[in-house]
């Protein structure tokens, strides 16, 4: 059963009671997840799209879309928060996709002045940024050619095909890359069991 | 799952988790993924990994200005739903939403949608003062709606109310409608749990003004509502109004 909508602390709920919340039509719900989720989702859209301009209208896009197919949500598929920046991410590539951000970014006057660097205010903003250096160091620590098509992938929202033309390489060995980075990025995740 | 199925597919669990697969292979590759406990399983592996990348992205901090905007949608449609009731149908899952910059711009530069229809119903602004004029004048009124500045930024509209309770809405700055989407009026009558759908279905000029008469008589009349609706307008609202007119005081 989802929580009562009377109840007087929303904020002590877990997302996916949120969610359902949500899915009935609270707005306060929504503006919980919204908190939650936005700092990690403007950041990802931002190293996406690459204006602060081009990222709001992603996170905009994503969380509008969110607050209208919360019943999609799936939590034995994932935590709210890897479904909420799925959301992202697919809204960026579209826009990336959309080419207009891509000249953006290329021709970006906000440059690395832009990246302000969010203020640490809280135990779990510092867990997750120690969370973050892991991830990257897990990410740098691959071989070059791995990092690479997978960081041109995941946040350039270039295809396979695309990237194979860029570096001049052939398909099957840009998705092979990208297959060993992600077997080598888990591995040093720590990653256990995971069910199939 | 075939030999050659999984051959074909069998690089691809990777690309797909990263996003990297083309728009044309992404269907056959999720149809594979029905059948095949080996790409399943890799898949779940991967995701793992995937999963953790958005963490790695250097955090930036969004503006609260942003909020206020994704809020004042998500407010109005959960007031619009909640009148609407249980009929009503959610939004669809990817709307073009509003945007705040550039969005009125990119509407503007779309064809006009539904012209044949909206020119039906679309009345120029000079139109609809001479339907007014054709009302009594004693009682009438000129009520000022209030827009949804997120889908309308620079909009300006009016209900314009003869002595004999009839209506017209004007309206100057209006987005056109999405692709293929129409303005719709709806009533919101007092002690009713969903706004009436009415047959007024309106598109804007191209110099984004448009008129449309508000079918009967706006006595017993709480609110006066405007959503973009599919083509042939709806029976329920599906969108949260771009706009709505008080018509009690």
């Amino acid at each position: 059963m989802p929580p009562d909508t009377s109840s007087r602390d929303l904020a002590s709920l877990a997302d996916e009671e949120l969610i359902q919340l949500m899915q009935r039509g609270d707005a306060r719900a929504f503006e919980l997840i919204y908190e939650r989720h936005c700092g990690a989702a403007f950041s990802l859209a931002y190293r996406m799209v690459g204006t602060r301009n081009a990222a709001e209208d992603v996170v905009q896009e994503a969380f509008l879309a969110i607050w209208r197919s919360g019943s999609r949500y799936d939590r034995s598929r994932g935590s709210v928060r890897t479904w909420s920046l799925g959301i992202v991410h697919h809204r960026a590539i579209d826009a990336l996709r959309r080419t207009i951000v891509h000249d953006r970014r290329r021709s970006s006057d906000e440059g690395v002045a832009e990246q302000l660097e969010a203020r640490e205010r809280t135990d779990v903003e510092a867990a997750r940024r120690e969370e973050a250096r892991v991830i990257r160091e897990a990410l740098d620590g691959l071989p070059a050619e791995q990092s690479h098509v997978i960081e041109l992938a995941y946040f350039g929202g270039f295809t396979h095909t695309e990237i194979a033309d860029m570096l001049d390489t052939p398909v099957g060995t840009v998705k092979g890359r990208m297959r060993l980075g992600l077997h080598k990025m888990r591995d040093r995740l720590g990653a256990k069991e995971v069910a199939p | 799952m075939s030999a050659p199925d999984h051959d074909h597919w069998a690089d691809s669990t990777a690309a797909y988790l990263l996003g990297a697969l083309p728009d044309d292979d992404v269907a056959g590759f999720e149809h594979h993924l029905e059948t095949c406990v080996a790409c399943r399983r890799e898949l779940a592996e991967l995701r793992v990994a995937a999963d953790a990348l958005p963490a790695s992205a250097p955090p930036v901090t969004p503006p609260a200005a942003l909020k206020t905007r994704i809020m004042a949608v998500v407010e109005s449609e959960a007031e619009l739903l909640s009148a609407a009731g249980e009929g009503a149908d959610r939004p669809a899952v990817a709307p073009a939403p509003a945007r705040r910059r550039g969005w009125l711009s990119g509407l503007l530069a779309r064809p006009a949608p539904a012209a044949a229809l909206a020119a039906l119903l679309l009345l120029a602004g000079g139109v609809g003062g001479a339907l007014l004029a054709g009302g009594g004048d004693e009682g009438a009124r000129t009520i000022t709606a209030q827009v949804n500045r997120a889908a309308a930024p620079d909009a300006r509209v009016s209900l314009e109310v003869d002595g004999d309770g009839r209506g017209v809405l004007v309206g100057r700055n209006l987005p056109p409608p999405p692709r293929g989407r129409i303005y719709q009026v709806w009533l919101l009558r007092p002690g009713a749990k969903a706004p009436e759908p009415t047959p007024a279905l309106f598109g804007v000029s191209t110099d984004g003004s448009a008129a449309v008469a508000v079918p009967g008589n706006l006595d017993g009349v709480k609110q006066v509502l405007v959503t973009h609706e599919p083509l042939g307008g709806s029976r329920a609202p599906t969108r949260a109004p771009i706009l709505s007119v008080p018509t009690t005081t």
